[in-house]
């Protein structure tokens, strides 16, 4: 198993020490490699989601059912490993079409920080959930963690 | 009437769906960059040579597309590369983009957050390359 502060593993560097991401395999898949882009891109470009980043301390994984890969995203406080396929031991799991995932980076942020679920992107995402085509395993105690991932996430 | 895949007059037609398309005006408003997609050389294809579409998009409509070199692609603001077979997967619906980026069937280069900001107009787009009618080069 890859323990993400082993430090046993082939990392590439890229970006500054402040916010690094960094990716456990010698070769990140392209889902990998598009979502740790889009994760440093995101922090990088905001103060707000820098602080979120800053703050987290959690393994999530995010697997695209519709073409069969997935992520485990690492976060450290600052620092984050993205590990090609799903890790043990995630204390949140989002599965979902490759359409719903992207939808999710595009969910507005709100008042207080909420992903704002009543636009139209939002319903589309609230919609997903209720018919079972967005699954999201851990979310009980753990509310609190996705609405910071999805804020790091959201390019909105 | 088909026209040979990748082609001026391919071009011509596809800028015509591009900008018929509201589906496309609405969700491309605000986009202000240029886009190239390479597509990659496949003698055994048929396609001998590599060739490159270049689409200068403003706000909502295409303001040209052209077809020349694969390096007058590259110095696009976003590039997308895929070798002439994935490119033709995507224009007949059997690959879909979206699917494609994530599977590194597509390469893209360029800003992430925006691309995925305006997902709802690259899927389009890719919408309209399946109603242009194709004569593909190793179908002929």
């Amino acid at each position: 198993m890859h323990d993400a502060r082993a430090g046993r593993m082939a990392r590439r560097k890229l970006s500054a020490k402040d916010h690094a991401v960094t990716y456990a395999d010698a070769e990140p898949s392209a889902f990998a490699s598009m979502l740790g882009g889009l994760i440093e891109a995101n922090v990088e470009g905001s103060a707000a989601k820098r602080k979120d980043f800053r703050s987290l301390a959690a393994r999530v994984g995010i697997w695209v059912t519709d073409i069969d890969e997935g992520v485990t995203l690492d976060f450290d406080k600052g620092s984050l490993v993205v590990h090609n396929g799903l890790e043990p031991r995630r204390d949140l799991t989002i599965r979902a079409e490759a359409e719903t995932v992207m939808s999710l980076s595009n969910l507005k942020i709100g008042p207080f920080g909420m992903p704002v679920y009543f636009d139209h992107v939002g319903r589309g995402v609230a919609a997903k959930l209720v018919r079972g085509k967005l699954r999201i395993e851990g979310l009980l105690g753990n509310l609190a963690t996705l609405n910071t991932v999805t804020r790091i996430f959201s390019v909105q | 009437m088909a026209v040979k895949a990748f082609t001026d007059d391919w071009a011509r037609l596809f800028k015509d769906e591009v900008n018929s398309s509201s589906v496309y005006k609405s969700a491309a408003k605000g986009w202000k960059w240029t886009v190239g997609l390479v597509v990659e050389a496949e003698p055994d294809k048929n396609f001998p040579e590599a060739r490159g579409v270049v689409m200068d998009l403003f706000d909502g409509s295409a303001r040209d597309i052209t077809v020349g070199s694969a390096g007058e692609a590259q110095k696009c603001d976003f590039v997308i590369t895929a070798p002439y077979s994935r490119w033709k997967q995507v224009a007949t619906k059997e690959l879909d983009a979206t699917k494609g980026m994530l599977q590194g069937k597509l390469k893209l280069k360029g800003d992430l957050p925006t691309i995925v900001r305006y997902t709802k107009a690259s899927q389009e787009m890719t919408e309209c390359t399946t109603r242009v009618p194709v004569e593909w080069p190793d179908e002929s």
